[in-house]
């Protein structure tokens, strides 16, 4: 066990701070208008967005305070937890636009796949830093994961969210990846995982529109390609600086899911190339500080916690640009921190709280 | 390393989106947010000569759906319930239209009014928008509605003075280019690029009102009667300028509901039907042959009841109990066919296609050029094929086809002094604040006789009416001079026994013309169907309340003074009466009534009650729907009015003013010409500033 030798990182707290808020502006800036004609109150997503931040920066600090050897323990309860959750969402869960994903009454709802994205790493990083030796072995070490990852994912496609199931199976295959998994069973992994993505594509009619509206958004311009099409007209318009802050149009309707799922091509319509270009700088700067906290520790929990955390948060930062960007098909994924969300800004942020938590313990 | 390198690639696809590709994407960006609208420009106003409008637009509000948006919202069932409560319409049918597969744009209700389409505006539904738009509304309905003709729904000019004169009045329409959300709706400062439209000029008629209400009134009053024609024609045009001060046709139309009419009514009779003139032909006959002198002094014509020309044998229409040996003058009163005949055929002897150059001269063969579609020419044998028999049945009227507006045309150059006059419908043009654009002067076309032969001649015409066929004519007080004619209207292989037309030309005061007058029946029912019997009596009355009207002194011979000064009796009240009982007051005080205006009660009268006047003089009659009490009244437009003036115009019609806010009226409630009953509120909403109206596309 590593010793208390350090205090916290205080910059990749302040990466996250930044983040944090330029997501709290562009939450205002894009919700406004639809806000003001659909609901009569300019600030109602940005007052619950400030809420929902105030509740997750005290989640950061209770994780970043908690006793990680604890934790370790708890690994088990935890995702056995988080589980039975998936399980009762489906059952129980809220339903809204056609997937059933919240659990919980009106605003104190929550997401459980959020939940078990971070109970997921807590997990892996417990179960590798133990049994990283037999990772090796495709049918001992490799396997069980793969059968835990598939039912988590399975779960999760349920409601369904491909989007969180993407990101869980990313975030699970990158971890085993840094846990030390051989690079040709990783190899033949990725493959089955495409495979499994494109499955699941022709599986639902609709995803397989998205997939194709990806590749040629013109082709159903109101239609599939509408998403896509509105948000790079909305980042084209940004140009090199931006129309400037709040002055953006395409949020006005056109842009579908514009606080939340497409905050980024509000962003980059209303700053311009040097805000779109400077949030992807400040994630870099994030991913190289985080991992720099998971490599200076010597506990391997540890350090798998925090590459997890990591990794988790970036992949689905890289998920959501790609899809605002049209380099990806649309899936729907926030971008933490930016995006208006209230229980993945909270899970998000304690699990921010958990890496500031390994830094004190970098040697 | 695997996360910088994703993160590399996308600050070069972000680069790429927006520098490489950015202001490709603006564009589009633009254009899809952006729509080109057009402001309609306001179609000019249609004065009579003393600045009655006759034709105005109004603009009213309406409310139109984009279904596209009305789909994506996902409540089209809730929005069709809102909308079609406030406008009072069906559910389904409002639920239908909004939904309407393939369609952009539709109209849901047009010509509402403005406090519903607020509450539209307020209920701010997606995919549901209010837009104002100009109509064309004609306030006296089916008055003057051959010269008016009408604007079709898009403000174009389809028929009469409002094709001929489209290009004054529709002027031009601005643009504007507004900026929407993606659920249609205009974003807040969305006003881009204004062009403002140019209003149309609006045009002043040499029409006057009166004169034309009251031919009108004798025109229905005609079609009504036993008399019953297939159809009937007045026009009165002052003969110096030529300047047409009513012409009106029946049967008519209201150019308010035009569609409702078979295009057969929209037709203006008046320019467009050729017919045989008949005996008011002879006036043209007469004045040639008085002009080229083949007249002897004092010559007798002896009338045989017919005459021989060629083998062919002309008879008069008395050939019963033929005329015998008259004076040219006692012929024309006679309306003696051989006589005519004898001076036709004088007049080409004396040169050959003299008679022909003449008819030419008075304008018959060609088009006047007056202001009005489908003008026809007439029919008139080439002068080089004509004929001694064709010389012969022209001097009578026959043989030769005319319009109304040539006969009355020719007639005005009798009257003036010789000289043929362009008739004239339009006397200037003027733009929206009044000043003057263009001024459109009397036109002489040519000399046609001498001042000495138009007086000589009115002298004859006089005889016909004091003496002659044309007695029905005469105006107690007035000296009246004209022509009778009555023609038999031609068919398949000669003339049809029983259809006639009968016709009355004419002029007044024989001293000095004011006004000549021609009145048309065609197909009287029923006998007697003389010019002289059906078409006189018309013009009697149109004259003489139009003289009255124009204030032109009477001119009364001793006989009629003595009786005139005789008695004198107090006007009654008559505000409030049904126009009948009026008018039988008035009779019973050997007053005259006039009426003015629509309705069956009377408004306003002048003299006012308990005048002292001579008896056999008129009392003008106001008409009005409303006699005060539980009755209707046409809302006036009140806009761009002052709360004084707009108070005064409502209070005069009986209505009560609830104004909004100060400045000048935009917007009111009822629309402009709703009826409502009297004593109702009118909510008026004025501002002090411009405004420009959000628009739809």
């Amino acid at each position: 066990m590593a010793s208390k030798k350090s205090s916290t990182d205080f910059i990749f707290f302040f990466l996250v701070i930044v983040l944090l808020s330029i997501g709290v502006i562009m939450v205002f800036s894009s919700s406004a208008y639809t806000a003001a004609r659909d609901l009569g109150d300019p600030y109602y997503y940005v007052r619950r967005q400030l809420i929902w931040a105030t509740l997750g920066l005290i989640g950061m600090f209770i994780a970043s305070k908690v006793d990680l050897q604890w934790l370790k323990s708890m690994s088990n309860i935890i995702l056995l937890g988080s589980l039975i959750l998936l399980v009762l969402v489906l059952i129980i869960g809220s339903t809204r636009g056609g997937a059933s994903r919240w659990i919980g009454i009106g605003s104190l709802s929550f997401q459980p796949s959020e939940v078990i994205k971070l109970a997921m790493v807590i997990y892996m990083a417990k179960s590798l830093s133990v049994n990283s030796y037999k990772l090796k072995s495709f049918t001992k070490g490799l396997f069980p994961y793969l059968a835990l990852i598939g039912l988590v994912c399975l779960l999760i496609l349920a409601q369904p969210d491909l989007g969180t199931a993407v990101a869980v199976a990313g975030t699970s295959y990158l971890l085993l990846a840094v846990a030390g998994a051989r690079g040709s069973h990783l190899f033949v992994l990725a493959l089955s995982g495409v495979g499994a993505v494109i499955a699941a594509i022709l599986l639902e009619p609709y995803r397989l529109r998205r997939f194709t509206a990806f590749l040629d958004p013109y082709a159903d311009p109101i239609g599939a390609g509408f998403q896509t099409i509105q948000s790079l007209l909305a980042l084209g318009s940004g140009g090199l600086f931006g129309v400037g802050l709040a002055r953006g149009v395409q949020k006005c309707y056109y842009i579908p899911e514009r606080h939340t799922d497409f905050i980024y091509a509000v962003l980059g319509e209303e700053l311009g190339f040097i805000g779109a270009a400077f949030v992807l700088l400040v994630f870099l700067f994030f991913v190289w500080r985080g991992f720099k906290i998971a490599v200076s520790t010597h506990d391997s929990f540890m350090s798998l916690l925090a590459a997890g955390i990591t990794i988790m948060i970036t992949l689905q930062a890289v998920i959501n640009i790609g899809v605002v960007t049209g380099s990806m098909p649309v899936t729907g994924i926030t971008l933490p921190f930016i995006s208006y969300g209230g229980s993945s800004l909270v899970f998000t942020l304690v699990g921010v709280g958990l890496v500031l938590n390994v830094s004190r313990y970098s040697s | 390393m695997l996360f910088a390198a994703i993160f590399f690639f996308f600050i070069m696809r972000i680069g790429w989106i927006q520098l490489v590709k950015g202001d490709e994407l603006q564009e589009k960006a633009y254009e899809n947010r952006h729509r080109r609208v057009k402001v309609e420009a306001k179609r000019g106003t249609i004065y009579d000569r003393n600045m009655t409008e006759l034709a105005i637009s109004i603009s009213a509000d309406y409310v139109y759906a984009i279904p596209p948006e009305i789909r994506r919202s996902g409540k089209a069932r809730e929005i069709a319930e809102k909308v079609a409560d406030v406008l009072e319409l069906p559910v389904d049918k409002v639920y239908s239209k909004i939904t309407k597969k393939g369609s952009w744009f539709e109209y849901i209700k047009r010509k509402v009014d403005f406090e519903k389409s607020a509450k539209i505006k307020e209920l701010d539904l997606p995919g549901i928008s209010v837009a104002e738009e100009s109509q064309r509304f004609y306030p006296h309905d089916t008055l003057a509605a051959h010269v008016l003709g009408f604007a079709g729904i898009d403000n174009q000019g389809l028929e009469g003075l409002e094709v001929m004169y489209d290009e004054t009045l529709k002027g031009r329409d601005g643009a504007i280019m507004l900026e929407f959300d993606g659920q249609g709706k205009p974003l807040p400062n969305a006003v881009h690029e204004y062009v403002p439209p140019e209003d149309g000029k609006s045009i002043v008629l040499t029409i006057d009102e009166t004169i034309q209400y009251i031919a009108e009134r004798e025109l229905d009053a005609l079609m009504n009667s036993p008399t019953n024609p297939e159809s009937a024609t007045i026009i009165i045009m002052e003969p110096q300028t030529g300047r047409i001060r009513a012409l009106a046709s029946r049967p008519t139309y209201n150019p308010n509901h035009f569609a409702d009419y078979s295009p057969k009514v929209w037709r203006n009779i008046a320019v467009s039907n050729v017919y045989e003139p008949g005996s008011t032909f002879k006036v043209v006959t007469a004045s040639s042959a008085l002009e080229e002198n083949v007249i002897g002094e004092n010559e007798k014509f002896y009338d045989p009841g017919y005459i021989k020309v060629g083998p062919e044998r002309i008879k008069c229409w008395r050939s019963y109990r033929p005329h015998g040996s008259q004076t040219f003058a006692e012929a024309v009163q006679n309306s003696c066919n051989p006589v005519f005949v004898t001076l036709g055929l004088r007049i080409e002897e004396k040169k050959k296609g003299l008679f022909y150059d003449y008819i030419k001269s008075f304008g018959f063969g060609k088009k006047t050029g007056i202001d009005l579609p489908g003008e026809a020419k007439g029919i008139l044998i080439p002068r080089e094929q004509l004929k001694d028999i064709n010389v012969a049945t022209i001097s009578i009227g026959q043989g030769i086809a005319v319009t109304p507006i040539q006969l009355i045309t020719a007639m005005a150059a009798v009257a003036n002094g010789g000289t043929l006059m362009k008739p004239q419908l339009v006397e200037k043009i003027i733009d929206k604040e009044g000043n003057l654009v263009k001024e459109i002067k009397p036109e002489p076309i040519k000399q046609v006789i001498s001042e000495e032969t138009s007086k000589e001649l009115r002298a004859i015409l006089e005889r016909v009416v004091s003496k002659g066929t044309g007695r029905n004519a005469y105006i107690e007080g007035y000296r009246v001079g004209g022509k009778t004619g009555t023609a038999q209207k031609p068919g398949k292989g000669g003339y049809q026994k029983g259809k006639y037309v009968a016709s009355f030309l004419g002029l007044a005061p024989v001293d000095n013309p004011r006004l000549v007058g021609l009145v048309i029946v065609d197909e009287p029912k029923g006998y007697p169907y003389y010019g002289g019997t059906v078409a006189a009596p018309v013009f009697k009355k149109v004259m003489e309340d139009a003289l009255q009207y124009l204030g032109v002194p009477p001119q009364y011979n001793e006989e009629e003074k003595k009786e005139r000064d005789a008695e004198r009796v107090e006007v009654p009240d008559l505000r409030g009466l049904t126009r009948e009982k009026a008018e039988n007051a008035l009779r019973s005080l050997s007053l005259k009534a006039q009426l003015m205006g629509n309705g069956d009660y009377v408004i306003e009268q002048t003299p006012k009650a308990s005048a002292d006047v001579k008896k056999g003089s008129g009392v003008i009659l106001y008409l009005g729907s409303g006699n005060n009490k539980n009755e209707t009244v046409k809302v006036p437009d009140v806009t761009g009015k002052r709360i004084t003036a707009a108070a005064k115009l409502l209070e005069a019609m009986g209505l009560k003013l609830v104004p909004q806010g100060s400045g000048r009226a935009v917007r009111q409630s009822p629309i402009p010409y709703e009826k409502v009953p009297v004593g109702s509120e009118v909510k008026v909403i004025f501002t002090e500033e411009e405004i420009i109206e959000t628009l739809g596309p």
